[in-house]
């Protein structure tokens, strides 16, 4: 479905990515690790046509979006949960979910939507007026990726969802993710909670400054000692 | 101190309200490119009187009915509205440089309408001029009374809009994140470009009602421009209704200075408002 093939992209004169190539299958959830910096946003940002690639070539279903408007992208069934959340904070929580619905295929089912939304996440039912900038942090975090749920995606992006989330809620959050995986929706998720990434992703990359070093499943990726090392804390 | 008499201050109060709904009729189109274009539109206030001038001219000489000369005026200030936005994004103007840019087309259009209608006085002689009509012992001017209907119709229906439908929504999401609201699916660039042209639109109505109301100059241009601001920044950036509250409790107080203490203070009324509520709110401007 996805396939990125030797991308690079760069911020102004540095280059943030070298020769990134990646794919995923539909309904696949395919984790990216890696430490501070790597360019795992940068990459994530890419697919959901924030940010412009300079080489290579990224693609959905074979077609190229190298040249696609970044409004249309979430056209193509890709939906971000941006890091650090990006709420539109002055705006209730009924308006922030209601954007992820505004492209027009997903705006006709925006009432199921919202029913599925507040299905996966109940707390939410009694908060739709508030500003979304009133909400804790676990709840923001429902309403992101409930907003990228609302565009009906079938690619989700999810960068850093646990960031700054009580253990408890990071529990909540990574159930919630395998529950709208298995309702058929592909995650590529990016993560620095790299052992509770490896235990719910079927495939793994490993991106180390700009460059993917390894790739496979959690089963093999955990034999490495490279990885275990310097992501699992080992010795 | 003579207590003037409750008509006078009746009298004062209508003038007051009326006064301030021009304020916040102005103040509207400016807010939003304020707020959600990052725009500080000087020019704002030079279009208002060339569209003045244009219904002027359209009027007086060209016989038109005053109301329907927007039939003209409103679409041509539409584009010229989404032209400007087209160069500020082309030209990626930061929100500082576009108070500077906007100041060289205020000079610029000031000396346009010197050039076409000169510099000296010019009243707008239209049925509407004349008419007035009375409640109890206070006169209605009908101009006064379209520019306050006019500035509460469009505030409300600006508000509406912002509040209620998608592409209002979705104009608000684009003023807080572009990033994200584009990649769900808004066209922020083409949201952005509708939005200034219906500042600039809100700018040609204005402009009719200064024709409708006031003796226009090309200077008068700069005569508006420092209440109209203090509205603006009272009333919040980017508010579609807060202008026209704040210009009307400018207008008010203005009109109370000048019946109870003496005109001169009048102007001092304004800012000392403005600091006031800068003082008090500063979190929320």
């Amino acid at each position: 479905m996805l396939e990125l093939d030797h991308i690079e992209v760069c911020h102004g004169l540095a280059t943030a990515l070298w020769d990134v190539s990646l794919k995923m299958a539909a309904g696949e959830l395919v984790c990216v690790v890696g430490p501070n910096g790597a360019g795992k946003t940068t990459l994530i940002e890419a697919i959901a046509g924030l940010n412009r690639i300079t080489a290579g070539t990224l693609s959905m279903d074979g077609a190229s979006l190298n040249k696609l408007a970044r409004n249309r992208f979430c056209d193509q069934g890709i939906a971000i949960v941006p890091e650090g959340r990006r709420l539109l904070t002055t705006m209730s929580v009924q308006e922030n979910l209601e954007l992820g619905s505004y492209r027009a295929a997903a705006r006709v089912h925006r009432q199921a939507s919202l029913e599925r939304v507040l299905a996966l996440f109940p707390v939410l039912k009694m908060r739709l007026a508030a500003p979304a900038g009133t909400l804790s942090g676990g709840q923001q975090q429902m309403v992101a990726i409930g907003r990228a749920l609302m565009a009906q995606p079938r690619l989700l992006l999810l960068d850093e969802p646990s960031l700054g989330l009580a253990p408890s809620i990071v529990l909540e959050m990574f159930k919630a993710i395998r529950d709208i995986n298995e309702s058929g929706v592909a995650v590529l998720l990016v993560e620095q909670n790299v052992a509770m990434a490896l235990e719910i992703a079927a495939r793994a990359y490993v991106l180390e400054e700009g460059r993917i070093i390894a790739e496979g499943t959690p089963e093999k990726l955990l034999t490495e000692p490279h990885i275990r090392r310097a992501y699992l804390g080992e010795a | 101190m003579n207590f003037p008499s409750w008509t006078l201050l009746g009298q004062s109060l209508l003038s007051g309200i009326f006064i301030g709904s021009l304020y916040g009729l102005l103040g509207l189109g400016l807010s939003l490119s304020w707020g959600m274009l990052r725009q500080i539109n000087l020019a704002h206030f030079a279009l208002a009187f060339l569209g003045a001038y244009l219904t002027f001219q359209l009027t007086s000489v060209g016989g038109m009915d005053p109301l329907l000369t927007l039939g003209l005026i409103a679409p041509a200030f539409f584009a010229f509205g989404v032209l400007m936005q087209w160069l500020f994004s082309r030209f990626s103007i930061s929100p500082f440089n576009s108070l500077l840019v906007t100041f060289g087309l205020t000079v610029i259009i000031e000396s346009l309408i010197q050039w076409i209608w000169t510099a000296d006085y010019r009243k707008m002689d239209s049925v509407y001029g004349e008419m007035k009509f009375k409640i109890g012992s206070l006169y209605v001017p009908l101009p006064e009374l379209l520019t306050l209907i006019i500035a509460v119709t469009l505030s409300l229906s600006t508000w509406a809009l912002l509040r209620y439908t998608d592409l209002g929504k979705a104009m608000r999401a684009a003023a807080e994140d572009p990033q994200i609201a584009a990649a769900f699916g808004v066209n922020e660039k083409r949201l952005a470009l509708l939005l200034s042209g219906l500042a600039a639109t809100f700018a040609g109505v204005a402009g009719l009602c200064l024709a409708l109301s006031y003796t226009l100059s090309p200077s008068q241009i700069y005569a508006w421009i420092g209440v109209v601001f203090a509205a603006v920044m009272i009333g919040g950036l980017g508010n579609p209704i807060g202008p026209l509250i704040a210009g009307i409790v400018i207008g008010v107080a203005e009109a109370m200075t000048m019946a109870l203490i003496s005109p001169a203070w009048a102007p001092l009324v304004s800012f000392s408002l403005l600091i006031l509520v800068l003082l008090t709110r500063a979190d929320k401007v």
